[in-house]
């Protein structure tokens, strides 16, 4: 079974738990004491791994660091469809790539204004907010025109990508660290949309969301 | 400026924005709202902010037609933004007076209009009254509304967005919040209208119209054209308002909560505190009329279900209907009336003489049936017209998604009120149609098996009936707490021969009951003033606590634990066996 050294307020492991419950991949989460007591920074974990980072996961003695790097790893393993790392087509593939770095942007801004806040973290809060804000305002304009196209996700196929599930913690969590959501309505009803993915699995400070409207109320308004 | 602004309707969202089972967080003139659409398509405009401990609702669940709050599970219904069902009391019904902030909304142009107080309707434009109009991104400013406007009126944007394409473009009008401009080239024209929405002295939102809508593969590249010209204008007049004096955050005034989270009784007797207008009168089954009465001035109260409320009739007579709708659902409320072959001129006035378009008194809506929703599983028993609170029940729980079933008894399927109620319910209605007394026990037998914890009964009918499911349900191991009934009327023979002292534990008052006088009329008698609503002992609105002393009950509201714990007495027919009781009034 998978080992998963994990943090249960850490965004970067929650992206790990959120993949593999969405593909129903079981795994063993292995505690780390990340705060108070840092032991991600002694030189026990540092044999795991030496830039004392979590998550890292340990698939049957494959071990792998850094959360973007195991997503695509457990997507392009565990999902037979191929369609949360979807490598068979180049233009996806290309976009997926793209928005996995625009992640690495989201976690270095908006998680570390949160990191900031909660943990005690030393960042230039300032830089991480402005930083943040930059960010989704881009990607509320890029999903307002998703939509406009009928599309639901931040790739352009019609299926939810590693992408989503990268920047989706990054987003949920950001009032934590001080930076509102108000001024972004379609990055909101995006949220709403990945929380209603099958699977779907919180964490502390992420609430599910209620129900979809139920399909029989659809057809009363097309009559 | 502010002055104007807060008399004026501004668009808060576009009607995009505010879909189904979402909740939009909105802000207009520094006030935050909680914007959500019903599943009927009823906008709801509220304060963004639970009158429990204020967290916003913006994080709460739009359930269809109720919103709950993320924090304790409070849950309030569309329209009036009353609470409906707070999760920590689930037996019990919240008062009336719990009621969130609501701020009008009106739906135009692709956008949801509001305001702090506005004045008349949302404004009219000529330029997109008669096309078909292409509602272009909003764009968030970090600046105040005046920089931005200014900076609107130079907006040059092109027809066609082909970006080289080069147009002249004039100001058709001007105004404190809005301007129109149009484009010229070529012969061609396009006409944008932009409302600058003030959310914050330093934060605006543009909301620009395109008075016409360009046809299929120009509409995505004309938007992309309007998105980027307006950012650039945004990223324009940012950079200006930073070198601007900072401004004081607008702050919206907060009204104070409702101070009484219980119901102070200070009404006296049966109150007709409400006028309302009967919109529909129609037969609904045989020998039951539907009536739908609509509020004349101010909302109608949210009433929850299980609720009730007393009509007071044309010819003097009081009495108690169920109301049928679910909480959320229409500002109106909804009661069938089944025509009583002996009947005493209640059912008979509404059957013949009330008509569609008559007003009638009724009192506020009061719930002595309330609905628990923290089950597993609810077991709805209608006998006849006892479906009545249950179609409201139903309605809620399915609503909410809480598995139930609705077994109606009736006597043929022409009986059946509300079939386009029971239609739209599915599955979970069970008919029992023609069944003789003992096939309805037999039934209910095998309904009744197999009570798990967190499984609710509700049953209302006729006395047989309900006697028949209280005593099987008690034989199939069923607690008394999880038996609820409504009886339509007490057909115990009433005693009033016993005379008796009773103490005011509160009031500091101790008075005779005569025999023959009611506490109820006592009370009265001695400016006491207590609600009632069916004076029979079936509606338990006159319910009081009793402190000491043993109750003589002569109700069919207490269930027999209650009865037997002499914690509560209905003072319009129970007296006293003890001579003296001592009461918390």
């Amino acid at each position: 079974m998978i080992k998963l050294y994990d943090y249960i307020l850490s965004v970067n492991c929650y992206k790990q738990r959120l993949m593999m419950s969405i593909l129903d991949v079981p795994f063993e989460s292995v505690p780390v004491d990340f705060y108070p007591g840092w032991e991600h920074k002694g030189e026990e974990f540092k044999k795991i791994n030496p830039l004392g980072h979590i998550p890292v996961i340990d698939d049957d003695g494959f071990m792998l660091r850094d959360a973007h790097a195991i997503l695509i790893y457990l997507a392009s393993k565990y999902d037979p469809s191929g369609l949360w790392y979807p490598t068979s087509n180049p233009e996806l593939i290309g976009e997926t790539s793209q928005w996995m770095l625009f992640a690495e942007g989201t976690t270095n801004t908006a998680s570390a204004a949160r990191l900031y806040v909660n943990l005690g973290y030393e960042f230039d809060i300032e830089a991480c907010r402005v930083g943040a804000h930059r960010l989704f305002r881009v990607l509320d304009e890029h999903l307002w025109f998703r939509e406009q196209e009928n599309l639901d996700w931040i790739c352009s196929g019609g299926h939810p990508t590693v992408a989503d599930i990268a920047i989706f913690p990054d987003v949920i969590l950001s009032e934590e660290g001080g930076i509102a959501r108000i001024d972004y309505p379609a990055l909101r009803r995006w949220t709403d949309r990945v929380k209603r993915i099958p699977g779907f699995e919180p964490m502390p400070g992420i609430f599910p969301a209620g129900d979809a409207r139920p399909l029989s109320h659809e057809g009363e308004v097309n009559a | 400026m502010t002055e104007s602004l807060m008399n004026l309707w501004h668009p808060i969202a576009s009607s995009d924005d505010v879909q189904y089972r979402h909740v939009f967080q909105g802000q207009l003139l520094g006030r935050e709202f909680a914007v959500w659409r019903a599943d009927d398509d009823f906008v709801n405009v509220w304060e963004n902010r639970c009158l429990h401990r204020g967290v916003r609702l913006s994080i709460g669940q739009n359930e269809g037609l109720e919103l709950r709050c993320r924090y304790h599970g409070w849950r309030y219904a569309s329209r009036s933004a009353g609470c409906t069902y707070i999760p920590a009391h689930p037996a019990d019904a919240p008062a009336r007076t719990i009621c969130n902030r609501t701020f009008p909304s009106v739906e135009r142009y692709g956008l949801i209009w509001s305001g702090e107080d506005p004045v008349g309707e949302p404004p009219q434009i000529a330029a997109l009254e008669d096309s078909e109009t292409l509602l272009l991104r909003s764009i968030v400013v970090n600046a105040p509304i005046k920089l931005v406007l200014g900076h609107l009126a130079n907006y040059r944007f092109s027809i066609t967005a082909d970006p080289d394409n080069v147009a002249t473009t004039s100001i058709d009008y001007q105004d404190e919040r809005s301007l129109s401009l149009t484009a010229t080239s070529d012969g061609e024209e396009s006409t944008v209208v932009f409302f600058v929405q003030p959310v914050d002295s330093n934060r605006s939102v543009i909301r620009g119209l395109l008075s016409s809508s360009p046809s299929g593969t120009e509409r995505l590249p004309t938007l992309r054209h309007h998105s980027m010209e307006l950012s650039r204008l945004r990223d324009t007049v940012e950079l200006e308002a930073l070198d601007g004096p900072s401004l004081e955050p607008m702050v919206a005034t907060i009204e104070q909560d409702p101070v009484a989270l219980s119901e102070v009784v200070t009404s006296s007797g049966r109150k007709a505190a409400l006028r309302v207008q009967v919109l529909r009168k129609w037969t609904t089954a045989e020998g039951v009329v539907g009536l739908e009465l609509e509020s004349i001035g101010k909302p109608l109260p949210t009433h929850q279900p299980g609720a009730h409320i007393d009509v007071h009739l044309p010819n003097g007579l009081v009495r108690q209907y169920s109301l049928t709708n679910a909480p959320g659902e229409g500002s109106l409320y909804r009661i069938g009336v089944k025509l009583e072959p002996d009947s005493r001129g209640g059912s008979a006035c509404l059957h013949e003489t009330v008509k569609e378009g008559d007003v009638l008194a009724i009192s506020e809506p009061r719930n002595n049936f309330p609905l628990r929703r923290d089950t597993v599983k609810t077991i709805l028993i209608a006998g006849g017209i006892g479906v009545t609170p249950l179609l409201a029940m139903a309605q809620t729980l399915r609503s909410n998604n809480l598995d139930y079933e609705l077994h109606y008894f009736a006597q043929t399927d022409g009986h059946l009120a509300f079939p386009e109620v029971l239609h739209e319910l599915g599955d979970a209605v069970v008919l029992r149609l023609g069944l003789s007394p003992d096939e309805t026990s037999r039934a209910l037998t095998v309904l009744l098996a197999g009570y798990k914890p967190a499984m609710h009964i509700y049953v209302c009918g006729p006395g047989p009936m309900l006697e028949a499911t209280r005593r099987i349900a008690s034989g199939a191991d069923w607690p008394d707490e999880a038996v609820h009934f409504e009886y339509f009327q007490n057909t115990i023979e009433v005693d009033s021969s016993s005379s008796f002292e009773v103490s005011l534990a509160r009031s500091a008052l101790t008075l005779e009951v005569p025999s023959g006088k009611t506490i109820l009329e006592v009370l009265r008698d001695n400016g006491i003033a207590l609600i009632s609503s069916c004076e029979q002992g079936a509606c338990g609105t006159c319910e009081v606590a009793v402190i000491e002393g043993e109750p003589e009950h002569q109700d069919v509201y207490l269930n027999d634990s209650e009865k037997l714990a002499g914690q509560r007495i209905m003072t319009c027919v129970s007296r006293a066996k003890s001579s003296r009781l001592v009461l918390d009034i």
